[in-house]
């Protein structure tokens, strides 16, 4: 295929990569976004597919002194593209596993930081996630569009910082008009170094922060689960929540909602007394409400002695079970 | 368990007076009218009833004696079914019982509240009894131009959260109650009668209380005290035993028990007070009256009896390894004896073991 043949078929397909692309962003997005995550704070630059141009794609298929294809039109994988930012290493993860759980396509996982950090240990250098994706062999109809199986997506997946050292050596680096110094390339591989020490410090910071016997044990869906199940309520959790759940931390284990369930089945009128209370005072509105009673019948006195909301909540659930809250 | 899931459907108020110089009976000042709270007065009233009479309270469990138709309880028992007007009266015959049982000129007046509702789940009927005394207090007055605070001298203060002030009684009926319809029942069998007075746990204070529970309540303290007092003892001396703590500081809290028992005067007793007393951490206070509950034992107080463990608490007894033990009068214990658990000496194969020094201050007086 000479460029010319090249660049007739690269006009006639350009549709089909247009729309496979787009494909691929809507349906990662939609998965995301099914799974409760809010995609204007996870992505932190917004995803869109992006077809290359025509000459740095002449440019890679025929010019490029580091590249030698056979059969470019197929080999080049990356006609059209998406890139996925997030601020953690974990966040990686979320959409690698949607990629690979979609039945929408078959996908190649090419290029992963891990596997090259195990390949070349002492290398620090541009790190991303990629996957080339294309349809499944029959090919997808797509709004009367026929996409082939051979039309493939590349998707990037990388950090911020990681997307920071690759927009440096892409843009600074790789269109330099003059000779790098070996000085720069070792200033780019230390701050790679630097950069990957400082995501594997991000990371350990999130899971400090939103991570404990809480997270472990479920507790706030299982128990906003069991509130609708009593009540018929929707319950509303409010930061007031976090500071008790933060205070009473101690007495998370994987028992707890199972003991606050045969609680409150023992105790029916709760459910009752939570919707009587549920229109006029916010506490009740909340899920925690039901830890704080179970609290209150058992262990009462490090409940009242730690307490960190004000003390009027506490006496009207005190007076709901009827327990002594005075030292007098 | 009483309380829980309270309701408040009427309270009525009369005045009740001292006697007067010559140890008259003054008739008390009636109300005709019920009391009606707004929400958070409300509120604040459930608090007081709870704090005296709840889960963990001093409240203690009193058993009716008295029990003819002229008696307290005949009211009452009438006074659950009755209509407001009839209710109204008859809240005054209570505040007239009262009077006649303050018989010692001593005696304050104040205020005597009764209020009925419903508690429990499902929910039975309870009628409650406070007599308040009126004390003096101050209120807090802020000028509204220049915002400065002063104090306002109120000569007549009820119902503050202390709760020296205040003696309450509360008759439960029981949710397990058939009507039998038998001139003969006993009132025992259909109300429950909690009564809470700081005179009571008080050291020697019987017999201060006595007008309030005996001659006005018509109760007297429960049978099985001396029952409850056992089971408490020995529910209390395996909490301590499976504990996790040293041996000195079981040592000390098996101590505290029988001084808790046999010396302390106070005669009721509980879980919580003796939690709070000698327990230092406040998670070992929860997990200890937890367990006292799982075992059935009171919530509230509960009257000392220690005649079922006197032996028991007349004499203390450690066991050590090889078949050693001490046997001592509980009282020498606490003088004479220290126990401290020491390093022994390595033995052949170099282990250090786990010995006891026991310090006993006094000479030996006699060895076979």
């Amino acid at each position: 295929m000479n460029e010319k043949e090249f660049i007739d078929k690269w006009e006639k397909d350009k549709p089909l990569y247009d729309k496979w692309g787009s494909f691929v962003v809507e349906q990662i997005c939609e998965q995301l976004q099914a799974e409760g995550i809010d995609l204007k704070a996870f992505l932190k630059i917004p995803a869109k597919h992006r077809i290359k141009d025509d000459s740095s794609l002449i440019d890679k298929a025929f010019y490029r002194s580091d590249k030698s294809y056979d059969d470019p039109y197929n080999q080049i994988e990356d006609k059209v593209g998406a890139r996925f930012v997030v601020l953690l290493l974990e966040d990686i993860e979320k959409i690698q596993r949607v990629i690979e759980s979609s039945a929408n396509w078959s996908y190649d996982p090419c290029k992963h930081f891990d596997i090259d950090k195990k390949k070349a240990p002492l290398l620090f250098t541009y790190q991303s996630v990629h996957y080339i994706l294309h349809p499944n062999d029959n090919g997808l109809d797509l709004d009367g569009l026929k996409v082939p199986s051979d039309i493939k997506c590349e998707v990037q997946i990388r950090t911020l910082l990681q997307h920071a050292h690759a927009e440096l050596t892409h843009d600074q680096i790789y269109k330099a008009t003059k000779d790098v110094q070996p000085e720069v390339h070792r200033t780019v591989a230390k701050s790679m170094a630097l950069i990957e020490t400082t995501d594997d410090f991000f990371k350990e910071v999130s899971q400090k922060l939103n991570y404990g016997p809480l997270e472990q044990h479920q507790v706030v869906p299982r128990l906003n689960s069991l509130y609708r199940t009593y009540t018929g309520l929707e319950p509303h959790s409010q930061k007031s929540s976090i500071t008790i759940w933060d205070t009473y931390e101690k007495f998370i284990d994987e028992k707890l909602v199972d003991n606050i369930n045969s609680f409150v089945e023992q105790n029916s009128f709760i459910s009752e007394l939570i919707k009587s209370n549920y229109p006029r005072n916010s506490f009740y509105q909340q899920s925690v409400v039901l830890f704080v009673y179970w609290m209150l019948k058992n262990k009462k006195r490090r409940l009242v002695n730690d307490w960190p909301l004000k003390r009027d909540i506490l006496e009207l659930l005190a007076n709901d079970l009827g327990i002594k809250i005075l030292d007098a | 368990m009483h309380l829980v899931n309270m309701e408040i459907e009427r309270i009525i108020i009369h005045q009740v007076y001292q006697r007067d110089e010559d140890g008259k009976r003054v008739a008390p000042l009636q109300s005709h009218e019920f009391t009606r709270f707004e929400a958070s007065a409300m509120n604040e009233f459930k608090a007081r009833v709870r704090d005296a009479l709840g889960d963990d309270s001093k409240a203690v469990q009193m058993e009716i004696v008295n029990q003819s138709p002229r008696d307290l309880v005949t009211l009452i028992d009438a006074m659950s079914k009755q209509k407001d007007e009839d209710f109204a009266v008859s809240s005054y015959d209570i505040a007239t019982k009262l009077t006649e049982a303050q018989q010692r000129k001593s005696i304050p007046g104040g205020i005597v509240v009764v209020f009925q509702g419903k508690q429990g789940h499902p929910q039975t009927d309870f009628l409650g009894v406070i007599k308040a005394e009126v004390h003096s207090g101050y209120q807090k007055e802020q000028d509204p131009k220049t915002k400065e605070i002063s104090l306002k001298f109120v000569e007549e203060v009820l119902l503050t959260p202390g709760q020296r002030l205040y003696k309450t009684a509360a008759f439960f009926k029981n949710p397990n109650y058939v009507d039998k319809a038998d001139d003969n029942e006993d009132m025992n069998d259909k109300w429950v009668v909690m009564v809470s007075d700081y005179q009571i746990s008080k050291a020697d204070g019987k017999a201060a209380a006595e007008y309030f529970y005996s001659d006005f309540l018509g109760c007297g303290y429960p049978q099985t005290s001396a029952r409850t007092t056992k089971h408490f003892f020995d529910a209390t001396k395996d909490f301590i035993q499976d504990l996790d703590a040293s041996v000195e500081e079981k040592y000390d809290l098996f101590n505290a028990l029988t001084t808790y028992l046999k010396v302390d005067t106070s005669s009721s007793i509980s879980a919580s007070d003796f939690a709070e007393k000698y327990f230092e951490d406040i998670d070992t206070q929860d997990e200890y009256v937890a367990y006292l509950k799982a075992l059935d034992l009171p919530t509230t107080s509960f009257t000392k009896d220690i005649k079922h463990i006197e032996s028991s608490l007349k004499t203390r007894k450690v066991n050590f390894g090889g078949s050693v033990k001490l046997i001592a009068p509980s009282d020498a214990f606490l003088d004479l004896v220290s126990i401290e658990t020491i390093d022994g000496e390595p033995n052949e194969a170099g282990e250090v073991k786990e010995w006891t020094k026991i310090i006993i201050k006094n000479k030996v007086v006699n060895q076979e």
